[in-house]
């Protein structure tokens, strides 16, 4: 089991998912720094997707000092700063942009985007 | 990189039926290669040719730097393959089964052998007519796998299997990648699961190479495309090349962009052809769709 999930949707980029779906656990809090991180033929595995994109993935985090890499240990979760409202904010902007182009097919005004965010709101507090 | 399958020119007639025509393509190491098209488009004769189970009409093919028709035991030890329609010996049991398979083959690994047993929960005893579809194509996959083979053949592995045999069936494909050296070519139906698992795709069409790309190249230039405020009827002549499949329902016009480089240059398109249309919404298509769409496409110029 990954310990975080990645809801892979058909014609996304499977990596730029798989990097959204690790950025989204971190900043939220569902992997901690110092938390180890699977290896590229687990995360391959589990998620049914190519190695080489689960590889890229994991360099990208990498890059982006998401994941530390330390050789004999393995890929742990980097000492992140705590995430600022601001890239919280980023992260949701994906999938408020995804909301307005659904809601723009649907022909749906803003109003009844707002209604229904209310109460979704409400069910769940 | 370096080519694993590379072939030229590849043909095969069946008579007066020409199964294969032209096929040049290559897959490169460590790559999963997905062949996909309609029934009949030759996905199956082109695998057969590149495992010199068929001999081509013309052309060649060079398999782990081997001509395919100069494939023999040493080269074939280095390559697995399962087929939809495999022949096992059905009296054997699994255990038989893999004793059987285990002397051919200089690389067999009997802990992965064990491991993969383990995992797809086979029973060593029972004999393979006596298992069910599922159970058949994990044991053809095990006895495939165990060697460690730097190439894996698989012609429409997915076909009636039920989805949890599916899911282990890939997941003892992708145990193939903690190996130094591994390449995947597979045909199926299956898009779904392809779309996730293959690197580079190949779309074969009466017995043509339609294209040869990667999974990333295709997601990124293939939109489904739709606009109202189109006033009229049917659809104007001289509409772009790239549009397939275009359509109108009412005001609605609907297409599927197979060159597309922005919304803006898509925008002004659609403005050229329809003046005062709406803004067009402009979505990523599951490799599913990008199928069907030239599948359509295909049809309309048979």
């Amino acid at each position: 089991m990954l310990p975080f999930s990645v809801e892979l949707r058909p014609g996304l980029p499977v990596f730029e998912q798989v990097v959204y779906a690790v950025k989204k656990a971190v900043i939220s809090g569902v992997l901690l720094p110092g938390d180890r991180f699977p290896s590229v033929r687990l995360l391959s595995q589990e998620l049914r997707i190519n190695p080489n994109t689960a590889h890229k993935a994991v360099a990208a985090l990498v890059a982006e000092k998401i994941l530390e890499v330390y050789p004999g240990v393995g890929t742990v979760i980097g000492a992140i700063p705590a995430a600022t409202s601001r890239q919280r904010g980023e992260l949701l902007g994906e999938e408020i942009e995804r909301l307005v182009v659904e809601a723009k097919k649907l022909r749906l005004e803003v109003g009844d985007v707002h209604g229904a965010i209310d109460e979704h709101w409400k069910r769940l507090s | 990189m370096e080519a694993v399958i590379e072939t030229k020119h590849l043909a095969r007639r069946f008579g007066k039926a020409e199964a294969v025509r032209d096929l040049t393509f290559r897959v490169e190491e460590g790559s999963i290669y997905a062949l996909l098209g309609p029934n009949g488009a030759g996905k199956t004769t082109t695998i057969k040719m590149l495992l010199n189970l068929l001999t081509p009409t013309t052309g060649e093919a060079l398999i782990l730097g081997t001509a395919s028709t100069r494939l023999g035991p040493a080269e074939l030890s280095r390559i697995g393959y399962v087929s939809e329609n495999q022949s096992l010996p059905e009296d054997f049991t699994i255990a038989e089964l893999l004793a059987y398979c285990r002397p051919f083959y200089p690389t067999w690994d009997d802990a992965f052998a064990m491991r993969l047993l383990a995992q797809f929960g086979l029973p060593l005893d029972r004999k393979l007519k006596h298992l069910s579809r599922g159970m058949k194509m994990k044991a053809a996959l095990l006895s495939s796998l165990a060697y460690r083979p730097r190439l894996l053949v698989l012609d429409e592995p997915f076909s009636g299997l039920d989805p949890l045999v599916r899911d282990e069936f890939i997941r003892g494909v992708l145990e193939l990648s903690e190996q130094e050296k591994w390449t995947v070519l597979l045909s199926s139906h299956d898009i779904d699961e392809v779309e996730r698992l293959a690197d580079q795709v190949g779309i074969l069409n009466g017995g043509e190479l339609y294209l040869s790309e990667s999974t990333e190249s295709l997601q990124a230039r293939f939109r489904a495309v739709e606009f109202s405020g189109a006033p009229g009827e049917g659809l104007p002549p001289g509409l772009p090349g790239s549009w397939l499949n275009p359509e109108r329902a009412g005001n609605t016009v609907r297409f599927v962009e197979s060159r597309f480089e922005g919304e803006a240059q898509t925008a002004s398109q659609i403005h050229a052809c329809f003046p005062g249309a709406s803004a067009p919404t402009v979505a990523p298509l599951p490799l599913r769709e990008i199928f069907l769409s030239l599948a359509r496409t295909f049809r309309l110029k048979a």
